[in-house]
C-alpha cells in the first residue's frame, strides 16, 4: 500500500517535474520566430490579396463607369440622330403634304388646266429640293363615264400630269403612274362640285 | 357532254324516264298570245309540304312568269270545282296543266323491300295538254334536298325549251363585282332568281371586270400586286392565277378581259408609256399576245362576235367615245355609234344580230340595242339614275345591267321593250354583271 503511494507521488512528481522542465525558456524562442514569420507573411498575402481585389474591384468600377457614361454619349448621340431624322421625315413630309396637291380636270378631258400648272410647279419645286422622294401619280374620274372607259381615261390623266412633270425637269422614273377610273371617288355627291373634285390627279410619296 | 358538266356542277342529274316522243316545237296558242299554264301544288311524300311549296312550287311559278312564253294561271282563280278538275282548269284558260311528285327515291333491294336514299329528292312532273287532253311532257328530277331550287329551274327551262324549241335561263347564273370596303371589291355570283350569292374571290384588293368563258371559266383583272393585272383560270374549277403580264416581259396596266366564244383568247386592254390604252389578244395556250389597235387614243372595252371574227369596242379616236367595229386581226375599222357624244360599254347578243351598249345624255347613261340586221338603234331604258354595262341573257331575250347612284349600285334585268324591269340584288355596290350559263 505504501509502495503504491511512493509510486504515484513520484509518478507525480516526474510528471510535475516534465511540466516544468516544458516550461524552461532556453527551448521557447525557436518556436515563436517561425510562428511569426509564418503569420507575417499569411499577413502579407492577405493584405496583398485584398489590395489586388480592392485594385480590380476600383478597376471594375472604374470601367463600367466609363462604358456606362460611353453608352450614356451613344444613346445620347442615336438619339439625337433619330431626332435630326425624324425632324428631317417631318420637314419631309410636311413639305409633300404642302407640295402634293391633287389637280382637277375638264369632264371628258385629260389636258393639265392652266389653273393648275402652278400646282405642278411646286410638286416639280419639291422633288427637286427631296432627290430621294419617288411619287405615283393616280388617276381619277366622276361617275359620268363607264367602268372601263374610265380606267382609261384615269391612266391618260396620270400621264398627262407626268408628262408637265418631266417637261419641267423631273426626271421620269421618280414617276409611276396607275389608275384608278371611277372606283374610288374622293367625295359622295352627284353636283358638278362633287364632280370636279372626283375628276383628279392624286401625289403619293412612295 | 354539256349535260354531264351541268350535272356535275349542280349536284343533280335528270332521269329521262317515259319520255313522250313527240318532242316539236308545240305552239298551241294563237300567235302572240301566251301559253296557260297551271302548276297545282305538288303531293309530296317524305319531304314536308313546306319545304317543297316553298322551293320547289314557289321557285317553278317565279320561273315560269319570267320566263316570257307563258301566262301561269293560279288555283285562287279557279271558278268552279277543285283543282283536280281537268274542265275547272280549261275554264280559265288553261293549256298546260303540270302535275308534281315530290318525295324519296326508293330502290329495291334483293328483298324487294323499298327503302329509303339518303335526303335525296326525286320530283315526277308531267304535263297535259288540257284541250287535247294528252301529255306532252313527262320528267324526273333527282338530287339532294338542298338542290330542290335549281330542280325547279331545271324543270322550268325544260318547259320552256318543250314549247318553244329553245331551253330557258332559270338557271343561269350572273357574275359580277361587289364592293365589300371603301377599298375592296371581289367577283360574286349569283342566281338569276337573286338567291345564293357566293364570294367568288378573295384577293382583299380592287377587283374589277369579270369575264365567263362559255366552258364557266372566269378571269377578271385586280390591282392585287399594285398595277392592275389579269387573273383567272385555265381549266375549269381551276384556281385562280396570274394570267398576265408574264413574269420578265413587259409590263404595264392590263384591264377589261373578254374570253373569245371558243375561250382560247383572252381580248384585254393594255396601257402604254404615253397613256394610250389599246386593244390585244393573248393566246392562253402559247402566251403570244397580239395588239390590234395602235394609235394615240384610247381603245377599250372590247366584246368578241359569237364567231370570234369581230371585235366590237370604244374609241376617242374621233374625240369623243364611241364604239367601233373590227376584224380579229384588228383591221377593217368602222364606226358603228353615229348619234350621241359618249356611247361605250358594248356587248354583242349571243346570235350575233345585235350590241347593246349605253349612251350618256346629260349626265346619266341609258342602255340602247344595235341591230345590225337593220343598222339602227333602239332605247331600252329611260331612267332616273344611270344604267351602266348591260350584257345579255344567253336566251337572248334580257339584258342585266348595273343602275343607281355611286356606291348604292344594283343589278337589275330588262326584257328588249325595257317593260318588265327586275331587281336581281339586294345589296349595294354591285357592278359589271356578266350572265352565263356555265357557273
Amino acid at each position: 500500500m505504501r509502495f503504491n503511494r511512493t509510486i504515484i507521488s513520484a509518478a507525480l512528481m516526474l510528471s510535475l517535474g516534465a511540466g516544468i522542465a516544458c516550461n524552461k525558456p532556453a527551448a521557447a524562442p525557436k518556436v515563436d520566430e517561425e510562428a511569426v514569420k509564418r503569420a507575417a507573411a499569411e499577413e502579407a498575402a492577405r493584405k496583398a490579396a485584398e489590395e489586388a481585389r480592392l485594385k480590380a474591384e476600383e478597376a471594375r468600377r472604374q470601367a463600367a463607369l466609363a462604358a456606362e457614361a460611353a453608352r450614356k454619349a451613344e444613346a445620347e448621340k442615336a438619339e439625337a440622330a433619330r431626332k435630326a431624322e425624324a425632324e428631317k421625315l417631318a420637314a419631309y413630309r410636311a413639305a409633300a403634304e404642302a407640295a402634293l396637291k391633287d389637280i382637277n380636270f375638264a369632264l371628258d378631258k385629260s389636258a393639265i388646266r392652266d389653273t393648275d400648272k402652278p400646282k405642278l410647279q411646286i410638286v416639280a419645286d419639291f422633288l427637286k429640293a427631296f432627290p430621294q422622294a419617288k411619287v405615283q401619280l393616280e388617276g381619277h374620274c366622276d361617275e359620268r363615264g363607264t367602268v372601263e372607259y374610265n380606267l382609261a381615261l384615269g391612266d391618260r390623266r396620270a400621264h398627262a400630269a407626268k408628262s408637265y412633270l418631266t417637261s419641267l425637269g423631273v426626271v421620269e422614273d421618280r414617276l409611276s403612274t396607275i389608275s384608278y377610273g371611277k372606283e374610288r371617288p374622293k367625295v359622295e355627291g352627284k353636283n358638278e362640285q362633287s364632280w370636279l373634285i372626283n375628276r383628279r390627279c392624286e401625289f403619293k410619296l412612295q | 357532254m354539256k349535260r354531264w358538266i351541268l350535272s356535275l356542277v349542280i349536284g343533280f342529274a335528270p332521269l329521262l324516264v317515259a319520255q313522250v316522243p313527240n318532242q316539236e316545237v308545240v305552239l298551241s296558242t294563237s300567235a302572240g298570245s301566251k301559253l296557260g299554264i297551271a302548276v297545282p301544288k305538288p303531293s309530296v311524300v317524305g319531304i314536308t309540304e313546306e319545304q317543297a311549296g316553298r322551293e320547289l312550287h314557289e321557285t317553278l311559278l317565279r320561273d315560269l312568269e319570267e320566263a316570257g312564253p307563258f301566262a301561269v294561271l293560279k288555283e285562287r282563280q279557279l271558278k268552279s270545282g277543285d283543282a283536280s278538275n281537268l274542265k275547272a282548269w280549261v275554264e280559265i284558260g288553261t293549256d298546260w296543266l303540270v302535275t308534281l311528285k315530290a318525295g324519296r327515291p326508293s330502290a329495291e333491294g334483293s328483298d324487294k323491300v323499298s327503302r329509303i336514299v339518303g335526303d335525296e329528292v326525286e320530283i315526277t312532273a308531267q304535263v297535259m295538254d288540257v284541250k287535247s287532253a294528252k301529255a306532252v311532257f313527262s320528267k324526273k328530277y333527282r338530287g339532294k334536298d338542298a338542290v330542290l331550287r335549281r330542280i325547279a329551274h331545271s324543270l322550268a327551262d325544260d318547259l320552256v325549251a318543250r314549247l318553244t324549241g329553245e331551253k330557258g335561263v332559270a338557271a343561269t347564273r350572273v357574275v359580277f363585282i361587289r364592293q365589300l370596303s371603301p377599298l375592296i371589291k371581289e367577283v360574286f355570283q349569283i342566281d338569276r332568281d337573286g338567291s345564293s350569292p357566293v364570294q367568288l374571290t378573295h384577293h382583299k384588293s380592287l377587283t374589277l371586270s369579270p369575264t365567263v368563258a362559255l366552258d364557266g371559266r372566269l378571269a377578271y383583272m385586280t390591282y392585287k400586286g399594285g398595277p392592275p393585272e389579269i387573273w383567272g383560270q385555265t381549266k375549269p374549277g381551276g384556281p385562280f392565277e396570274k394570267l398576265f403580264p408574264a413574269k420578265g416581259g413587259p409590263q404595264g396596266p392590263c384591264t377589261t378581259p373578254v374570253w373569245s366564244p371558243n375561250g382560247k383568247r383572252l381580248a384585254f386592254v393594255q396601257g402604254d408609256k404615253r397613256g394610250n390604252t389599246d386593244i390585244v389578244v393573248l393566246d392562253v395556250g402559247t402566251g403570244r399576245v397580239r395588239r390590234l389597235t395602235d394609235s394615240n387614243c384610247i381603245n377599250t372595252e372590247p366584246t368578241w362576235n359569237p364567231a370570234g371574227t369581230q371585235i366590237a369596242f370604244t374609241s376617242d379616236r374621233e374625240g369623243t367615245p364611241q364604239v367601233y367595229l373590227m376584224e380579229e386581226d384588228g383591221s377593217n375599222v368602222r364606226r358603228l355609234t353615229v348619234e350621241g357624244a359618249y356611247n361605250g360599254s358594248a356587248s354583242w347578243s349571243p346570235t350575233g344580230s345585235m350590241i347593246a351598249y349605253v349612251s350618256r345624255f346629260e349626265g346619266k347613261f341609258d342602255l340602247f340595242v344595235y341591230k345590225l340586221g337593220e343598222g339602227k338603234s333602239y332605247q331600252i331604258t329611260t331612267g332616273v339614275s344611270s344604267s351602266e354595262s348591260p350584257d345579255w341573257s344567253p336566251d337572248e331575250r334580257r339584258l342585266v345591267f348595273s343602275s343607281g347612284s355611286l356606291g348604292g349600285m344594283q343589278l337589275y334585268t330588262t326584257d328588249l321593250s325595257g317593260n318588265t324591269l327586275r331587281r336581281l340584288t339586294e345589296f349595294s355596290g354591285c357592278q359589271s354583271p356578266k350572265w352565263t350559263r356555265t357557273r
